[in-house]
């Protein structure tokens, strides 16, 4: 059977940057040196805070944090590889006349599956040296990643759609980034926001779409969380809403940014 | 959609918003609805610049049409309109018989476009590897793109370097590469924006040579050629239109339009050993009293040697009469040489590049 042409057309995108990563030989080899040394890092910080979080996921903090950091480093880069794409190179490809799905997944495939080759290491050494008790539940695992690469690919694609008319940083993703960084619970479980804060400020992180790609991921992986509990299939939904809504409408802010720069002639600008 | 002419467009009006806001931006009290924002907002993006103003071509099938005119009069606009990057205000135009606006992708599927800003390479990969990713973007099958690669950097004299860096490359081989990304796929029209643009002379005279010969006379393409360089557009081109600030000042073949501005041409003759007397002061008169001759001018030094003469005449005339005339004086003629208008001196005339040179040859 013969391999449907977008199939090729995005083994091409990721064959392209998978030879342009492999020329860059320093940026191979610090790429590889950051992921060790940001699991130690993280580790043992962690390893001395010990803070329990067994309210959210019946883990240890230490598990909590590296899966985390890992889910972070595997599903963030989705973001900043689509982001990273040079106007005169969106002119040429877009003269291709392929279609705008395969331009969009093709040019954020080779970072994901860089992502996903670094995550494994994360997860050995935190097992191997933090003692990370892992708990997953692989169909979850697999439902988490998914809602999760949608959702930041929505966030990705509005944030490329305003940048390619504003030629530079969008305030959207800007704001979403900063309360992110603030109430998504990377390093820390949202809950612990009420104690931090005032109580009932936690409601905010579930707005917030990275909390969901956290919580969903580290839900599968610390929890055992099967599908088929209703309350973990109803948290599963909620997360999925963020990527229906976002993803459609990151989709069509692309696809009117590229039309507003046509019509203002700066496709090509920076 | 028309399909007698591989491109056309009509009445193709294009405008940019500018950065500078002469409106003073909105204030709290000052818009009352959301159309009053809406309206603020758009005054807020300043004045237009009209890049095109009615721009209206009719290229036809097999042609080199060559786009000349000064900076900023609107050629990269028109081509990227062509080629669905840039989109206009106001009018049509069609390529293929496709309306750029309405059918972007079956406009795609017809046309190549070489614009030397959009590169598009990646300059870790090499060449080869920069032709396959384009290749399967076009959607050739693997053998097919694999022919295809092969025949194209052979043709471009690149085969030997198609495994070396991308940024490698000189920009002449880079712009060669560009051909090659360009003609993957065999699209019956070819769109160039200043192709020759920093190659050194022998290696535009090579690609001129591979536009005209190749592409446009052995494999019938329809090429749309924009430049600056007049030399290379009376070199290649069937016919010529000057855009100057948005709008079509001329349109013909290179030699109608030379003489478009100008009706005449210089008959320089120079002579062997004559002095100028009475009699050959008797012959200039006759000669600019012929019809046809717009004027005479001897050539004599200080020491009365009659070097030679320059004659206006007009662009149709048939010169056997002027060499009679000198012939019956005597005189032994050193060398002819015929001066006509180029398309440099029509060119600075249209666009009132060189209004001190409205007479040339002077």
């Amino acid at each position: 059977m013969e391999i449907p042409i977008e199939l090729k057309q995005i083994i091409a995108f990721t064959k392209r940057d998978f030879h342009s990563w492999t020329t860059y030989k320093a940026l191979v080899i610090t790429q590889i040196i950051n992921v060790f040394i940001g699991v130690f890092s993280w580790g043992v910080g962690a390893a001395y805070v010990q803070k329990p979080v067994s309210e959210m996921y019946g883990s240890d903090y230490i598990s909590f944090l590296v899966v985390g950091i890992a889910i972070g480093n595997l599903i963030m880069p989705l973001a900043q590889g689509f982001q990273a794409l040079n106007p005169w190179t969106l002119e040429t490809i877009l003269m291709t006349g392929i279609s705008t799905p395969v331009f969009v997944i093709g040019n954020v495939m080779w970072t994901y599956i860089f992502s996903i080759l670094t995550f494994i290491p994360y997860l050995l050494i935190g097992i191997y040296f933090f003692h990370v008790k892992l708990n997953a539940n692989i169909p979850s695992v697999i439902a988490a990643f998914t809602i999760s690469a949608a959702i930041l690919m929505g966030l990705a694609m509005i944030s490329t759609g305003l940048r390619i008319v504003t030629k530079s940083t969008d305030p959207i993703t800007w704001a979403i980034n900063v309360l992110g960084n603030l109430f998504a619970g990377i390093t820390f479980p949202v809950v612990y926001l009420n104690t931090i804060f005032f109580p009932g400020i936690s409601a905010i992180s579930w707005l917030l779409p990275q909390t969901w790609v956290y919580h969903l991921c580290r839900l599968s992986m610390l929890t055992n969380a099967s599908l088929l509990d209703p309350k973990i299939l109803i948290q599963f939904l909620e997360g999925s809403i963020f990527a229906v809504v976002l993803f459609p409408i990151g989709y069509k802010i692309f696809q009117w940014g590229v039309a507003r720069s046509k019509r203002e002639g700066t496709l090509g600008w920076y | 959609m028309t399909m007698e002419y591989a491109i056309e467009t009509i009445d193709l009006v294009k405008r940019y918003p500018t950065s500078t806001r002469k409106e003073r931006p909105i204030r709290g009290g000052q818009v009352t609805s959301f159309s009053g924002i809406l309206s603020a907002l758009r005054r807020m993006r300043g004045p237009f610049v009209e890049a095109l103003r009615g721009v209206n071509l009719k290229i036809k099938r097999g042609e080199i049409f060559g786009v000349l005119g000064p900076n900023g009069a609107g050629k990269t606009t028109l081509i990227k309109i062509l080629c669905t990057l840039v989109i206009h205000d106001e009018g049509e135009a069609y390529v293929h018989g496709f309306d750029v606006r309405k059918e972007p992708a079956e406009v795609l599927k017809n046309l190549q476009a070489v614009l030397p800003e959009s590169r598009g390479f990646n300059w870790r990969l090499t060449g080869r590897q920069n032709l396959e990713f384009y290749a399967l973007l076009y959607g050739l099958r693997e053998n097919e793109a694999k022919e295809r690669i092969d025949y194209l950097l052979e043709f471009t004299k690149l085969k030997e370097r198609a495994n070396d860096g991308y940024q490698q490359y000189s920009t002449g081989m880079q712009r060669r590469l560009l051909l090659c990304r360009a003609l993957l796929r065999s699209t019956p029209i070819l769109l160039f924006d200043e192709p020759t643009v920093g190659l050194d002379p022998a290696s535009a005279a090579e690609f001129r040579s591979l536009l005209h010969d190749r592409l446009a006379r052995e494999e019938e393409k329809t090429i749309l050629l924009s430049t600056l360089n007049l030399y290379e557009a009376q070199g290649i081109c069937d016919r010529i239109a000057i855009l100057d600030r948005g709008k079509i000042t001329a349109c013909d073949t290179p030699d109608n339009i030379r003489y478009m501005m100008f009706d005449e041409k210089i008959f320089d003759i120079a002579f062997i050993d004559a002095i100028f007397n009475d009699e050959f002061e008797k012959m200039v008169d006759e000669l600019e009293e012929m019809p046809g001759v717009h004027g005479a001018t001897p050539e004599v030094d200080l020491e009365r040697n009659f070097n030679g003469i320059s004659i206006r005449v007009n662009k149709n005339m048939d010169l056997s009469g002027i060499l009679d005339v000198i012939m019956k004086r005597g005189l032994k003629i050193r060398m002819i040489n015929t001066e006509e208008p180029t398309l440099e001196d029509a060119f600075m005339a249209i666009t009132g590049q060189g209004k001190e040179q409205r007479t040339w040859g002077s």
